[in-house]
């Protein structure tokens, strides 16, 4: 199918869709064939269901009854561009005509049927290709004759290859080409009656869909609620009269559910009065309280209740109690509902759902204030070019209260921008929140980070990660990077940048693997930023960027004194097992391989020439030796070029040169060496060494976090050195401190992409960058930039090394003993209600009222387990356990193996350290890196840089990889290994029709655990006892 | 020493194209030695381009950073491998290997370097929207012209790479392959040619890879000349057919232009992509009449981009033009090794 710049289009239109809450769109199964049941209304779609789906961008492993939601959404999505039809709905629409024809020649028997050569011309024809050669003659080959038609043909995937090979041989050609029945919402008629005007007259729904993108995204939006509430909105208000508030039904509408005759409303029955004075209608008549809801406002307050109906229920009970339910709807309304809530393809305001899936309460009930209230009146009071945040200020002057900086918040949501109060506020309380109360940051450094928030904030997470920093550390970090800021030698500042970011990267990957004790955290913290608090010169730079090198290691190290290998270190802690040992040396050399490839100088050379230089300045000779390891700086070379500098000026974008790799390669140390220079020159020389230095250290946080699969870090050597840590690529950026960006993509004569900005998020910068070469093994990897890189962050970023087997097996554990209690809950409706319960905190509405009636039919139940989110089985088993306590142990084996395990190893087996272990970093949405599995619904697509909060809302794969390597005996350290090799396979799998395709996601995950099962992926190493050691974790959790 | 000779190419086989080789069991029958087999293919043609057969391994000379190089194998076209040894005075003669069969170290020749390997990669980036049909008609042409070639696979890109058809000596399963591509999304050419460059790279013999692309790239990550040093460094000819259409992006023509050219393969611009025959006929000329020749570089300490020259040796050979890559860079570790696992992991059933 015409694979349109998905991507790009997706990055602006898929902000709509919520696959994952579909009619059935959970299944993981192929394309069904089955016919659909009688008592459901089908559509009737000419020739196979195959080549629609190709052409209508549809994937080809959703079941039938999920075709006609997803080519209303598309449709919708990319079928028009400013009122008129784009390329995607002409191919769509001229196939569907082509099909036709050749459902006409199929004739009654549903059956393409040539003979003979002489009897394919018709065929031939309506393909768009004709014979070459004539029949009979030797080279016999389809040739194009009409290539609009042709393109249909191929982009179709008609076998056109099997025909040319029967006509070759002179034997029939027999293709069946049955119409495809799929299922439709309601009945066709409900749908090809909804039009006006020149729009109306379509027997087909697919005719319908096509041309009426209000009436496709209505029927999208419709699929996304759960039946009995689309019953009951069919009935009344009816299709018609909410067809125009499509857009919000779209955007907002997934959690409206209708029981029992009444809207359930987010808060409770308690709060419908509430809702009935909001929307002006009671929730008791659903027929005029949706479309109310929906228009109201310009769909206001559809956001509004979207967002309450989203976050779990103990938060919502905060948000809904003390008058705040409705204080707040005001103050997000603000006085002006300009712009709409359903402007543009993405939903708005996107951090009130952060908000109020974040805030945290006191003991008294109020919300938290980091600082006290007097630093918040004055970041709500900085000058701003918002309307938004002046209006709220002209109206509401008071902030004498914790509630009234609450209020604040709220109603700066509708801004956008990152750097905005709301952000600092939000940024401000995960500070606080890993702090004990008489931790948390005292005003001043509230302050002090909030008026430096705009340049630093992305190096806050730091805090978020480490509570052990304290203010001071907070404060001398802002000091420093304001004195870099000022260096106004650009390449001394560059280096200082890159030096100070790379340390402080390192610094941060031997905390979060545990290797810096917690009692030196902060001292060595401290120890290593404070010499870059004053460069003045790249000699100075050197020593204080070996200085803070040797802080760290010598917190990571102590007992290797000078002879400590870095490498080493970061491949991990020190491994006694011979799994570990081996885990760990594979880490060191995929380490070294990037290094090595970067062609990066070591450590140890750059600190033996400063040294010798020392020396000879102090008015030693030079020795043979250092000259040789002169020699090594100059062994880079830039690559052979393929366009004359003229040309790389009139061809390549004002993009960053190739100046820092250049300056290298001037560099000769052994004139100075050989001369011998003076003290002056020899000093000079060991500054001439920084930006040796600064790649190295650099090109260490690069490697650590290689994203499997990586090409450019292993054929691009000069990657690392490209990177843009002054921002001169860019005319009028200051950014320094900012998330890399990736430039340079798509230039060929400008070098190669590389990275622009600081090394923050990195991480998430490299998996960026290297996605694209993870070759996808199916057409539509639609999901691909917007998903693709937290999949691989959650790969990349986390270590193993402190998972203990008691631990991993009780990962599995609560999965297994999450799908007991699904499996016993079909039999027990009082079960059944508990877990129901649980899981519409995680699941929304469609979803859960599918697993609900799953659960009523014992049969159902095997299709179900599959199709449940491994994040899922956990939470359901780990808050069950938790509830319910000795409920969950009858209920199966693995309940009780799970008791056992907790009640000998309780720390190992507590949510806190699996959570802390297997769950994903949130950088956007809990501003850390630390890892936590969160108790969120899936989050929708948002715009911006709200769009990672979709992808973090994605918590499966490391706990099923962890199951997986725990059912297949695998030791905890192999995780390392493992875990971005799954990933990778996952990742090539991914075969999604929409962004919020989550159905996709779980099937790529299942088939690259399949994969491993059958032994098709990895050549990991033998594990020595992999049947003891699966069954271990059991037998002594069946001891009492 | 006619087995220590067998041995280096042996032991070379993974890195044919220059790359580092790997290192035998140091026991009592065999000698431990890293080698480093490079191999060239060579085009001798007169000034109308027509191609010169019949050469000898004795009429061309070769240096490496000039310094001389001896030749190891010869082959000319689809003809056997001629396993060499240099004798006669200053070792300019040469005399051929015997292989004993049944002898574990000898290559079979049949098996190693008779015919190419022909990757065909298909630009099917929005670019190639209005002539896609065309496109394939064309690349199902070629797969059919193909004469003289081990296997043929398929591969298209558009932003990422989508490996169509395997490496197969089954022409049939690449046509179909052809007709199943799909056109569409960005043009990340250099990408996917990195990455083909890398599967071409783990083959012995002569290999090649055809583009067919109508040339812009917007989205690529890697530069055109990482993708050349690699094909260089691994021996992989780069053929690119493309329209005047790309003429009219000056960068993607030169690129096109020296690419090839830098790897020893050709450039080739027609009318339309329905007038490529005589592009089609010149490749596979040049595969059936390439001469295959590799020698084990002398002693050389340079680390990094080593040139090399490739002469007739002869008065009456000075007429004629010789086309082959322009040197290459000794290959990392690293990269040899994550392509061996790649390799490793493909392997798996």
């Amino acid at each position: 199918m015409m694979k349109f710049p998905l991507r790009t289009v997706a990055t602006f239109v898929v902000a709509f869709s919520c696959l994952s809450v579909c009619p059935s769109l959970c299944a993981a199964s192929g394309v069904p064939t089955t016919p659909a049941p009688p008592s459901v209304e089908t559509a009737t779609i000419p020739g196979p269901l195959r080549s629609f789906l190709r052409m209508a961008a549809v994937s080809q492993k959703v079941p039938a009854p999920d075709v006609m939601p997803l080519l209303a959404r598309n449709i919708f999505m990319q079928g028009y561009q400013r009122g008129n039809p784009t390329e995607y709905l002409l191919l769509l629409g001229r196939y569907v005509q082509q099909a036709r024809e050749l459902q006409i020649l199929a004739g009654s028997t549903n059956a393409i049927h040539v003979s003979n050569c002489d009897d394919a011309g018709t065929l031939v024809q309506i393909l768009g290709y004709r014979l070459r050669e004539g029949c009979g003659s030797k080279n016999f080959f389809l040739e194009t004759a009409n290539p609009e038609r042709a393109f249909l043909t191929i982009d179709s995937g008609f076998p056109l290859t099997d025909l040319e090979e029967a006509l070759q041989k002179g034997v029939a050609f027999d293709y069946p080409y049955a119409p495809s029945r799929v299922p439709v919402l309601f009945k066709e008629s409900d749908w090809t009656t909804l039009s006006a005007g020149q729009k109306k007259g379509y027997v087909n729904l697919v005719d319908q869909l096509i041309n009426d993108p209000g009436v496709a995204r209505l029927y999208w939006a419709m699929t996304k609620i759960d039946t009995e509430t689309r019953v009951a909105l069919l009935r009344s208000p009816g299709l018609r009269r909410l067809l125009p508030t499509a857009a919000a039904l779209d955007f907002y509408g997934s959690q409206i559910s209708i029981r029992g005759g009444r809207v359930v409303v987010p808060g409770g029955a308690w709060t419908q009065v509430t809702w009935r004075d909001l929307v002006g209608a009671s929730p008791d008549n659903p027929s005029e309280f949706v479309p109310r809801l929906l228009a109201k406002d310009n769909g206001w307050l559809a956001a509004y209740f979207d967002v309450l109906s989203r976050v779990n229920e103990s938060q919502r009970e905060h948000l809904v109690e003390n008058g705040r339910l409705k204080r707040f709807y005001e103050d997000l309304r603000g006085s002006d509902i300009e712009p709409p809530a359903t402007r543009g393809v993405f939903r708005q305001a996107p951090d009130l759902l952060v908000l109020f899936t974040r805030v945290e309460w006191e003991a008294n009930g109020e919300p938290h204030v980091p600082g006290n209230l007097d630093v918040w009146k004055q970041i709500v009071r900085q000058k701003t070019d918002s309307k938004t945040i002046k209006d709220y200020n002209k109206r509401v002057r008071g902030l004498d209260h914790p509630e009234q900086l609450l209020d604040a918040m709220v109603a700066y949501s509708r801004v956008v921008t990152d750097v905005g109060p709301l952000q600092i506020y939000l940024t401000m309380c995960e500070l606080d929140k890993g702090r004990v109360p008489d931790k948390r940051m005292s005003p001043e450094t509230v302050s002090l980070l909030a008026s430096n928030y705009a340049q630093f904030n992305n190096w806050f997470l730091v805090f978020s990660e480490f509570p052990d920093l304290t203010d001071e550390s907070a404060t001398r970090f802002v000091n420093v990077g304001d004195s870099i800021d000022k260096i106004s030698n650009e390449t001394l500042r560059g280096n200082t940048l890159g030096s100070l970011q790379a340390n402080i990267g390192l610094w941060q990957i031997l905390a979060r693997q545990g290797q810096i004790p917690t009692a030196q955290l902060n001292s060595s913290w401290q120890k290593m930023i404070d010499p870059f608090a004053k460069i003045t010169s790249s000699t100075q730079l050197f020593d204080a960027a070996r200085g803070s090198l040797g802080v760290l290691l010598a917190a990571a190290a102590p007992s290797n004194g000078s002879s400590v290998d870095i490498v080493e270190l970061l491949a991990g802690p020190r491994q006694d097992t011979p799994d570990g040992q081996r885990v760990h040396q594979e880490l060191a050399r995929r380490i070294r391989s990037v290094l090595e490839d970067q062609h990066l100088v070591s450590l140890e050379t750059l600190f033996a020439l400063s040294d010798g230089l020392s020396e000879m300045s102090q008015g030693k000779p030079a020795n043979s030796s250092l000259i040789t390891l002169a020699g090594e700086l100059r062994e880079f070379e830039m690559p052979r070029p393929i366009f004359t500098q003229s040309e790389k000026i009139d061809w390549a974008p004002r993009v960053y040169t190739s100046h820092h790799a250049e300056l290298q390669i001037q560099t000769d140390l052994t004139k100075v060496m050989k001369a011998p220079g003076t003290r002056a020159q020899l000093e000079a020389a060991r500054g001439q060494l920084v930006p040796f230095l600064r790649d190295t250290l650099v090109g260490l946080n690069y490697a650590y976090f290689e994203p499997p699969g990586a090409q450019i870090l292993h054929n691009n050597p000069l990657f690392v050195r490209s990177h843009d840590f002054t921002e001169i690529s860019v005319v009028g950026t200051e950014q320094f401190w900012q998330t890399p960006m990736l430039l340079g993509v798509g230039s060929p004569a400008g070098g190669g992409a590389y990275l622009m900005g600081s090394l923050t998020d990195l991480s998430y910068a490299l998996a960026m960058t290297e996605q694209d070469f993870i070759a996808p093994e199916n057409v539509q990897a639609l999901i691909w930039k917007e998903l693709v890189p937290d999949l691989l962050v959650s790969a990349t970023l986390p270590r193993w090394w402190t998972v203990s087997p008691h631990e991993l097996h009780a990962v599995a554990l609560y999965q297994r003993n999450g799908e007991e209690l699904l499996a016993a809950s079909t039999k027990d409706p009082q079960l059944r209600a508990k877990v129901i319960s649980i899981l519409s905190d995680r699941m929304m509405p469609a979803r859960l009222e599918r697993a609900e009636l799953a659960l009523q039919h014992e049969e159902d139940l095997a299709a179900l387990i599959p199709r449940m989110m491994p994040a899922d089985t956990f939470y359901l088993a780990e808050t069950f356990r938790r509830k319910y306590p000795g409920e969950a142990v009858s209920v199966g084996p693995a309940g009780q193996q799970l008791e056992d395990l907790s009640r000998q190893y309780p720390t190992e087996v507590s949510w806190e350290k699996i959570s802390k272990d297997f769950g994903v970093p949130h950088p956007t949405m809990a501003r850390t890196n630390s890892r936590e599995l969160l108790n969120v619904k899936p989050f929708p697509f948002f715009g911006g840089y709200s769009s990672r909060l979709f992808g973090e809302s994605w918590e499966s794969t490391n706990l099923y990889w962890a199951r997986l390597a725990d059912e297949l005996g695998y030791p905890p350290v192999m995780l390392n290994r493992l875990v971005p090799e799954l990933t990778r396979h996952m990742t090539a799998k991914i075969f999604a029709t929409d962004l919020e395709d989550w159905p996709a996601m779980l099937r790529a995950m299942q088939e690259a655990g399949d994969e491993l099962r059958q032994g098709k992926i990895a050549p990991l190493p033998s594990t020595s006892t992999t049947a003891q050691r699966q069954d271990q974790p059991v037998k002594e959790a069946n001891t009492p | 020493m006619k087995k220590y000779f067998l041995l280096l190419c042996l032991l070379a086989i993974p890195f044919s194209g220059g790359g580092a080789g790997a290192a035998a069991q140091d026991d009592a029958s065999r000698i431990r030695v890293s080698v480093v087999l490079v191999q060239l293919n060579v085009a001798v043609t007169d000034n109308k381009g027509n191609y010169i057969s019949g050469l000898g391994p004795e009429d061309f000379a070769i240096t490496e950073d000039k310094i001389p190089e001896k030749t190891a194998t010869f082959e000319e076209g689809n003809g056997p491998t001629r396993r060499l040894m240099q004798v006669g005075p200053g070792g300019k003669g040469f005399t051929e290997v015997t292989e004993k069969a049944g002898d574990p170290t000898s290559l079979e020749p049949s098996k190693k370097f008779a015919g190419a390997n022909v990757f065909i990669l298909f630009d099917t980036s929005n670019y190639m929207y209005r002539g896609f049909v065309f496109a394939q008609d064309a690349i199902a042409d070629f797969i059919r012209s193909l004469e003289g070639v081990s296997q043929v696979a398929l591969y298209s890109y558009s932003r990422d790479l989508s490996k169509v058809a395997p490496l197969t000596p089954d022409r049939s399963q690449v046509l179909r392959g052809v007709r199943s591509t799909v056109a569409g999304d960005d043009a990340a050419l250099y990408n996917g040619l990195l990455l083909t460059v890398k599967d071409a790279a783990r083959l012995t013999g002569r290999k090649a890879i055809v583009v067919f692309s109508n040339g812009p790239d917007n989205a690529s990550l890697v530069p055109p000349e990482d993708v050349a040093e690699l094909a260089q460094s691994t021996g992989t000819i780069i053929y690119m057919i493309s329209t005047q259409a790309a003429e009219s992006e000056p960068v993607s023509t030169a690129v096109f232009e020296r690419m090839s050219k830098a790897t020893g393969g050709k450039a080739y611009f027609s009318k339309g992509w329905q007038d490529e025959k005589q592009a089609f006929a010149s490749i596979r000329d040049d595969l059936a009449h390439l001469y295959a020749i590799s020698y084990y570089p002398a002693p050389n300490s340079n680390r990094g981009w080593r040139s090399i020259s490739v002469k007739l040796v002869g008065k009456n050979l000075q007429k004629y033009r010789i086309r082959t890559r322009a040197g290459y860079r000794l290959l990392q570790t690293a990269q040899a090794s994550q392509s061996m696992e790649e390799s490793a992991l493909a392997a798996k059933p």
